[in-house]
């Protein structure tokens, strides 16, 4: 082979060579303030189903000895270490008196009608190398925007049985990116692979009628019109549980569902 | 030496590359090939801990990663930037070796290989980039971990057809013992063992069959878990391994029969691997895919390929075809032994 050849060869060759060199940053889109999970409000549209004044309340209990708490290692990243210092324990079945933490529990079947898509954006916040909150819930087409308050990278990486799988990158504090979802799913896996210990889950709905439980296993799923529902609470270890209530208008009704240990 | 046409050795010989006498040796550009070889192994092992890890998609980007040329290397950000710095090493090699046989290498034949091999190392990093931006689909992943072999492979002929050995116009004796067939035989089992390998480790079949030496808990899986592709990719493997192990040890046995050392000694050692990579598979069960077994696991099968690829070439170079049936009889007979 020629000379020119050879060179022209290298020249083209070269830039795959070195994969990994080049410059440039991108940000990823900000969006609006966010807000919490459970239940946010609908946004006004014509063809909306009007929502009622019933509300469904009650406590997801766990009855039985939990699994003793996993121990990680963090030490594969010197700021995951230093905020926490003293190790981390992830809780995988998290109860206190009885009560278990971050149930999903929605409305599963009897809700009629459309409910347009809130504005609003829920958020997903990394800080400490941890997600915050441990289960997201939305409806179809709301913002989720994930936050990165960490001093360190991560990439938010969920795993969708139904809607589109996407893995994005945040590698500095500050970096805010905005998805949505267009289908509904319930308890998606979200991960970090550079921090294989993060795990979160967001579940997806075309109503607004889910709620999380909070430390005492609590929970309230509220402006539901009057009628028949099934209940479903859904934990990311245990199997699903299920109840069936009927509810007036202003009624403020109790369901609580329990599980074995 | 050069090549006679109408010999079957000499014609075996030319159509790999030829053997253009000691004279044409360059010491130190069979060096390079010679630490690509070397660097390609490792490249190797460190792309399988990517895997082993759960680190592919843990950089989201490619080429760039995390839009830096260099992020830190943290978590799983280091195996996989790690995997992508080791390759942009190996790729320089190639490219530097495939620059200079370009300009220096008297055979068209090792010429067209050096430019083969750069290629097959581009089209290996587009591979590994599109692993990650279409986030590990199963094909690309499997086209990935074969086309390693494959360049493996490239790099150990460029390494030996640039050798002393390779050169040297030393005779060819007959192949009494019939090694060139057992080689070209052993190869082929292990490079579809890889494939299979590679398969069941893209669909996430690793402990598909959960116990080791049964299968769920019987010596010959039950019927009705065979439905499973998972499980049969896996079962596949396994049987795979007996297929490897028995084609291994006919081409050592017909390696040692024949006396010379040179072929004889990789075949040894390849068979030697063999019985350590069964014995990894099963630690890679029973740990349940832990890091180090399950990566070894990889490289070891790597290592074996390479063996029987090289002792496929050297039985180019030193054996030819046996001129009769009655020469093979004849290994027999004291006397012509």
């Amino acid at each position: 082979m020629s000379m020119r050849k050879s060179l022209a060869v290298v020249a083209l060759a070269a830039p795959l060579a070195f994969v990994g060199c080049g410059g440039g940053e991108k940000e990823a889109p900000a969006a609006a303030p966010a807000t919490t999970t459970a239940a946010a409000p609908a946004a006004t549209d014509a063809g909306a189903a009007a929502k009622g004044s019933a509300s469904i309340s009650g406590k997801i209990s766990f009855a039985g000895t939990a699994p003793a708490p996993e121990k990680i290692k963090v030490s594969a990243d010197p700021y995951c270490q230093k905020e926490h210092k003293d190790g981390l324990e992830r809780k995988v079945v998290d109860v206190k008196d009885g009560g278990l933490k971050d149930v999903f529990v929605y409305v599963k079947s009897g809700v009629t009608g459309t409910y347009p898509a809130p504005t609003e954006a829920v958020e997903l916040d990394q800080s400490g190398c941890m997600y915050k909150p441990h289960i997201v819930a939305l409806q179809v087409g709301q913002p989720l925007k994930i936050k990165n308050n960490d001093e360190t990278l991560h990439n938010i990486h969920p795993r969708p049985a139904v809607n589109g799988e996407f893995n994005i990158g945040q590698p500095r504090k500050g970096m805010e990116s905005t998805k949505t979802f267009d289908k509904k799913e319930v308890m998606i896996p979200v991960g970090c692979d550079v921090h294989p210990w993060m795990r979160s889950y967001i579940s997806v709905l075309d109503n607004p009628f889910f709620a999380v439980t909070d430390e005492d296993g609590k929970f309230e799923i509220k402006g539901l019109p009057a009628g028949e529902y099934e209940i479903e609470a859904v934990h990311e270890k245990l199997k699903s549980q299920t109840g069936k209530i009927t509810v007036k208008d202003g009624e403020k009704a109790t369901l609580d569902l329990s599980y074995k240990g | 030496m050069t090549p006679s046409p109408g010999v079957p050795h000499e014609r075996s010989v030319a159509a790999i590359g030829g053997s253009p006498g000691l004279s044409s040796f360059a010491p130190w550009r069979h060096r390079l090939s010679v630490l690509l070889v070397a660097s390609t192994l490792a490249l190797i092992f460190v792309g399988g801990l990517v895997t082993s890890t759960g680190s592919g998609l843990s950089v989201p980007d490619w080429p760039l990663s995390y839009g830096m040329v260099m992020p830190p290397m943290v978590g799983g950000v280091f195996y996989e930037h790690g995997h992508r710095m080791v390759a942009s090493g190996v790729g320089f090699l190639t490219l530097v070796l495939a620059v200079w046989t370009a300009r220096a290498e008297g055979r068209a034949t090792l010429r067209r290989l050096a430019w083969g091999a750069l290629t097959a190392v581009i089209a290996q990093g587009v591979l590994g980039g599109l692993t990650v931006i279409y986030l590990l689909p199963t094909p690309i992943s499997v086209t990935h971990a074969c086309l390693a072999q494959a360049f493996f492979c490239m790099t150990i002929a460029l390494a030996y057809l640039t050798s002393r050995e390779w050169l040297a116009a030393s005779p060819a004796l007959e192949d009494r013992a019939r090694v060139r067939g057992a080689a070209v035989a052993a190869t082929a089992a292990v490079l579809g063992q890889l494939v299979l390998g590679a398969i069941m480790r893209h669909i996430g079949a690793g402990l598909a069959v959960p116990d080791f030496p049964r299968m769920y808990g019987r010596w010959i899986p039950p019927a009705e878990v065979l439905e499973q592709a998972p499980v049969a990719v896996h079962l596949a493997h396994r049987a795979g391994a007996l297929v490897v192990l028995a084609f291994v040890l006919r081409l050592a046995l017909r390696a040692t029969r024949d006396g010379d050392g040179r072929l004889a000694r990789p075949a040894q050692i390849a068979l030697g691997l063999v019985f350590a990579q069964i014995g990894l598979g099963a630690l890679t069960v029973l740990t349940g895919k832990a890091v180090l077994p399950t990566t070894a696991h990889v490289a070891t099968g790597a290592a074996i390929l390479g063996l029987c690829w090289f002792t496929t070439l050297r039985t180019r170079r030193h054996l030819r075809v046996a001129a009769s049936a009655a020469a093979v009889a004849a290994l027999g007979d004291p006397a012509v032994s």
